[in-house]
């Protein structure tokens, strides 16, 4: 008997004739028959389909990417740290250059009841900024007190300096180094929850040298001691004062509502050279009208600084009253005015552009001054604006003002609200006032 | 030897023999088992394992690059807008009972105990024993546990922000039983009270800390998690229970695309009508955190075989509610559209959306809820939603019909589950619920012609005009034209004479097919009949809006 072979010609085309006769009965018998007859038939008909080609259900990388950013909590690693250590921006003065550094972070310690924390910044101009703080953030009953012990250390090398009083001419620009170590500590007592009172006392050593800026002149060089008083020489001082507050702001972070008004007096005592004794009050008023639901909003703020001086005494240039920067007279340069003593007005109309950016247009008006009676409100130094702020979580953390005066314009990229921090319960960040 | 191509090659060409030529037969328009109610049981399914989706990518790519089949875009390549029917809906329109959808309170009215059960009838965890705390979630600003009560169910418990109490839980309760009636899958969820001492710790829980570190769970982590969740007087919490799921978790469903490995997922979600229409149950309920992180595919078992059920979850940042603080002014609005951006980004700000001009009564455990400036049409969810984004009249009328399904009373009985200590409070989302629900009918029945419900009485064409039993006008005049339907090359031959509600008798076929209009040509109705037996039965609906004659329909090219 023969068979015949299956990998042969003869059966291949005994397969490929058969095949054809059985296709081609099949069409003349049962013509429909690869059509589903009936729903059912057809939703089973699809499902074979998607059954022959199933395939993982992944997702494309960049979506992976992002689950592991979510699944990992990489977001809140930086932003809340790994075991306490994240990656700080901003918080030097204005002008001193984008800044970023470690900052440590404890708010458990004690099972909640103390919170330490450190940072370390510097910008690419060379300013730096070393704190460290310690405190109890809600203790006593009620857990209405609070208290804070903090120690901060600035060097910055090129601050601008202008000269003395609100006539400083634009063309006077000189900067010098500005170095400060200072420990402070503060006892808050929160009676209601929009209430704030208490006392802080310190001790604040300064230095000032000459300035790095290659293109500027170095202040020491241009203004003399009689005109410009502490250049030659910086003492060290005991300071303490009192505050209060009422915030009634509904959101400090980036408020559309509400108020803030805040008063401070500090007294600063020259222990070292007897010259530079003074006090100073400073008074920041804030008001938000909103409109439509909060995505329209007024924005008002006055604060003045206003210096108390005893016969033969003075207060050193580098804690003056400064205007000029991001958060005041925003056409100018950074501290473009220095005096004793200074008042600013801010109005801004902010609106909502969508859910993460609000725009605001803005005028400044302000000045510096050594006697009260010199204040002008028809000498003020003005300036007009419009501005971006990206916010999360209803915050503001990024801001992009651009300011207008008859010295220019300036181009601010900031952090935080343009009327913050309403208050300051230590002067280590002198520098903003 | 007979390579192993050849052989496959042969196959082919006998298959395609088998499909092509002469002798092909081309599908009718109605099977005999249309319309149909139930989809056939799901197959076995043991590939689907679980993937997780991130929100972090939808937000960053859906308004820039929105995926899917979209309505009323020019596919890549393509000269023309196109236009995607709905699918994965029987021949009436209808969606059939399947894993995405059962049709409930728009055919059979709900009782109060229904509508308040919800979908398992389990019930709140038992009161009087322990709750076994499994785990705990601390991170972020919504804590809440999973525990297990003393029948041994597990429940995830969750909490109102700090200062507003009832907020997240009234709204995650009650929206849940109002998608239920309407008709998706959603977890059981109730209000609960409790004291502290009804937590207890299952020794094998773990914490991870804020050193991040992974530790035995302590009781001061109970507390130090209470400690960020309202406290009554009487000393006791509240919170929202959601009954564990059935199943194993499979992660979300997209709302575009199949899953891969789900050989029961074959209709594009984006053109599935259970999906488009979720937009205007969405838009009822200010459902604006509608995105897929919301939803969860569960892999069934039952009876051995095994298949995925398509659940709706998480209904806490929904009417006033942001879960967290009440819902932003601009809710119903997508976070962010290149056309808004410009619109306000070049007015200063003077150009103030009517959104922006809502009043909202002072209640803090609804939030910002209202009606008086809600437009349905012009409703969205936070960024764009593929299937949201591709309903059409036909979608949106039958969302919309759901809607006004459901009854005042079986509002106030949803909003009872959600157990406001204000009875204001309480009036007030019913209120605005009655108020949006209506307006929802306004906006959308008048699309198309509001009539449903079709069925034959004596020898009479009988329907429902939803329009007249929702009050929305008069009795109006509709004129009716008759044809001989041929089921097979599916067309219409006009019966002289026959322009009555009767149906005519001198018809000579299976199939007639009934065409009415009222006051506007386009917006038509075809209902399409067949004998049954001595009688005649509705197999068949199709609904014309203004300007679909224009659109270019197409088939999609996805599963």
């Amino acid at each position: 008997m023969r068979f015949i072979s299956l990998a042969g010609p003869v059966f291949r085309k005994l397969l490929i004739g058969t095949l054809f006769i059985c296709a081609s009965m099949a069409q003349t018998a049962v013509p429909a028959s690869t059509e589903p007859q009936s729903r059912a038939a057809e939703i089973e008909a699809a499902r074979d389909a998607k059954a022959a080609e199933l395939a993982p259900e992944d997702p494309n990388k960049w979506e992976a990417a992002l689950i592991r950013v979510r699944n990992e909590k990489i977001l809140e690693r930086l932003s809340q740290g790994i075991a306490g250590v994240r990656v700080k921006f901003g918080g030097l003065a204005p002008g001193a250059g984008f800044a970023l550094g470690p900052e440590y972070l404890r708010q458990d310690l004690a099972k909640g009841e103390l919170s330490f924390r450190a940072a370390a910044q510097a910008s690419f101009t060379g300013a730096q900024k070393l704190d460290v703080e310690f405190g109890a953030p809600a203790f006593g009953k009620g857990d209405k007190w609070e208290w804070r012990l903090q120690a901060v250390r600035h060097n910055y090398p090129r601050m601008n300096y202008y000269g003395p009083g609100p006539d400083s001419e634009k063309t006077g620009r000189s900067n010098y180094r500005l170095e400060d170590n200072s420990f402070d500590t503060t006892l808050a007592f929160k009676p209601i929850r929009s209430v704030q009172f208490g006392a802080s006392a310190g001790y604040l050593m300064v230095n000032t040298g000459p300035g790095t800026h290659n293109r500027l002149i170095s202040a020491e060089q241009q203004y003399p001691p009689f005109r410009t008083a502490g250049i030659d020489e910086q003492g060290n001082s005991f300071r303490y004062g009192v505050f209060a507050q009422v915030d009634k702001r509904d959101n400090p972070g980036g408020p559309r509502s509400g108020g803030s008004y805040t008063l401070q007096y500090n007294i600063y005592n020259d222990q070292s050279l007897n010259r530079f004794d003074f006090s100073r009050l400073t008074v920041d008023l804030q008001q938000y009208f909103p409109m439509f639901n909060k995505r329209r909003v007024i924005a008002l703020r006055a604060r003045s600084n206003h210096s108390f001086t005893r016969d033969g005494q003075q207060v050193p240039f580098y804690l003056q009253s400064v205007l000029g920067g991001s958060t005041d007279l925003r056409g100018y340069r950074p501290f473009r005015f220095y005096d004793d003593n200074s008042l600013v007005l801010n109005a801004e109309w902010r609106w909502e552009v969508f859910s993460g950016m609000d725009m605001a247009v803005f005028g400044d008006a302000g000045q510096v001054f050594r006697r009260h009676r010199e204040l002008s409100f028809k000498d003020m130094e003005t300036a007009v604006g419009f501005g971006m702020r990206f916010n999360a979580q209803n915050n503001t953390f990024i801001r992009l003002d651009v300011g207008f005066s008859h010295e220019g314009y300036q181009v601010w990229f900031a952090f935080g609200d343009a009327f913050a921090p309403a208050l300051q319960r230590t002067s280590s960040n002198f520098v903003y006032q | 030897m007979m390579k192993r191509h050849s052989v496959r090659r042969l196959a082919a060409a006998a298959a395609l023999m088998l499909s092509i030529g002469p002798g092909m037969s081309r599908a009718d328009k109605f099977y005999s088992d249309d319309p149909l109610w139930k989809e056939p049981a799901p197959r076995h399914v043991d590939s689907a394992k679980f993937r997780a989706l991130s929100d972090y990518y939808e937000f960053a790519v859906y308004p820039f690059a929105p995926p899917g089949e979209l309505n009323h875009r020019k596919p890549k390549g393509g000269k023309q807008r196109l236009v995607y029917a709905a699918g994965a809906t029987n021949t009436l329109g209808e969606v059939p009972d399947n894993s995405w959808y059962a049709n409930r309170n728009y055919y059979k009215a709900m009782s109060k105990e229904e509508i308040q059960a919800g979908p398992s009838n389990v019930g709140p965890p038992e009161s009087s024993g322990k709750w076994l705390v499994i785990s705990a979630k601390n991170e972020g600003v919504t804590p809440g546990f999973t525990i297990q009560d003393s029948k041994g169910r597990r429940y995830l418990l969750k909490f109102d922000p700090l200062e507003y109490s009832e907020l997240a839980t009234a709204t995650d309760t009650l929206v849940s039983k109002l998608f239920h009636a309407l008709g998706y899958h959603v977890p059981e969820n109730d209000i609960v009270h409790f004291t502290r001492d009804q937590l207890e710790i299952d020794p094998k829980t773990k914490f991870t800390g804020p050193d991040g570190k992974k530790r035995a769970m302590t009781e001061r982590d109970v507390t130090e998690i209470l400690l960020r969740v309202p406290k009554a007087k009487d000393g006791r919490y509240r919170g929202s229970t959601s009954l564990y799921l059935p199943g194993t978790p499979l992660g979300p469903h997209r709302y575009f695309g199949t899953r891969h490995d789900d050989p029961n997922d074959t209709v594009p979600h984006e053109h599935r009508r259970d999906q488009r229409g979720l937009w205007v149950h969405c838009a009822w309920l200010g459902h604006d955190d509608s995105r897929a992180i919301n939803s969860l595919d569960m892999l069934h078992e039952d009876g051995g075989r095994k298949y995925v059920m398509h659940y709706l979850i998480d209904f806490g940042s929904a009417l006033g509610s942001a879960s967290v603080r009440p819902n932003s002014p601009r809710s119903g609005n997508y976070l962010f559209s290149w056309k808004e951006v410009a619109g306000q980004f070049f007015t200063l700000g003077l150009n103030i959306p009517e959104w922006a001009k809502a009043y909202y009564p002072n209640y803090p455990s609804v939030g910002r809820f209202e009606w008086k400036t809600f437009d349905p049409m012009a409703w969205r969810p936070e960024y764009i939603n593929p299937s949201f984004e591709n309903a059409l009249p036909d979608d949106a009328f039958w969302a919309a019909k759901q809607v006004m399904a459901v009854t005042d009373d079986q509002i106030r009985w949803a909003v009872e589950s959600g157990q406001y200590s204000n009875p204001a409070a309480a009036q007030w989302v019913v209120e605005c619920l009655i108020k949006r629900r209506d307006r929802i009918g306004q906006v959308f029945f008048r699309q198309v012609l509001p009539l449903d419900k079709f069925r034959v009485e004596g020898n009479r064409l009988a329907f429902e005009d939803l329009g007249v039993k929702h009050e929305m006008y008069g009795a109006p005049s509709y004129q009716v034209t008759w044809a001989n339907f041929d089921n097979k090359s599916e067309t219409e031959n006009a019966i002289a004479g026959a322009t009555g509600f009767d149906v005519p008798g001198n018809t000579n076929g299976a199939y007639v097919v009934a065409r009415i209009v009222g006051d506007n040509a386009e917006k038509d109705i075809k209902v399409y009949l067949r004998r049954s037996s001595a009688n005649w039965e509705i197999v068949g609906i199709e609904r014309g809006w203004v300007g679909k004659s224009k659109l270019h329909f197409a088939t999609s090219g996805k599963s």
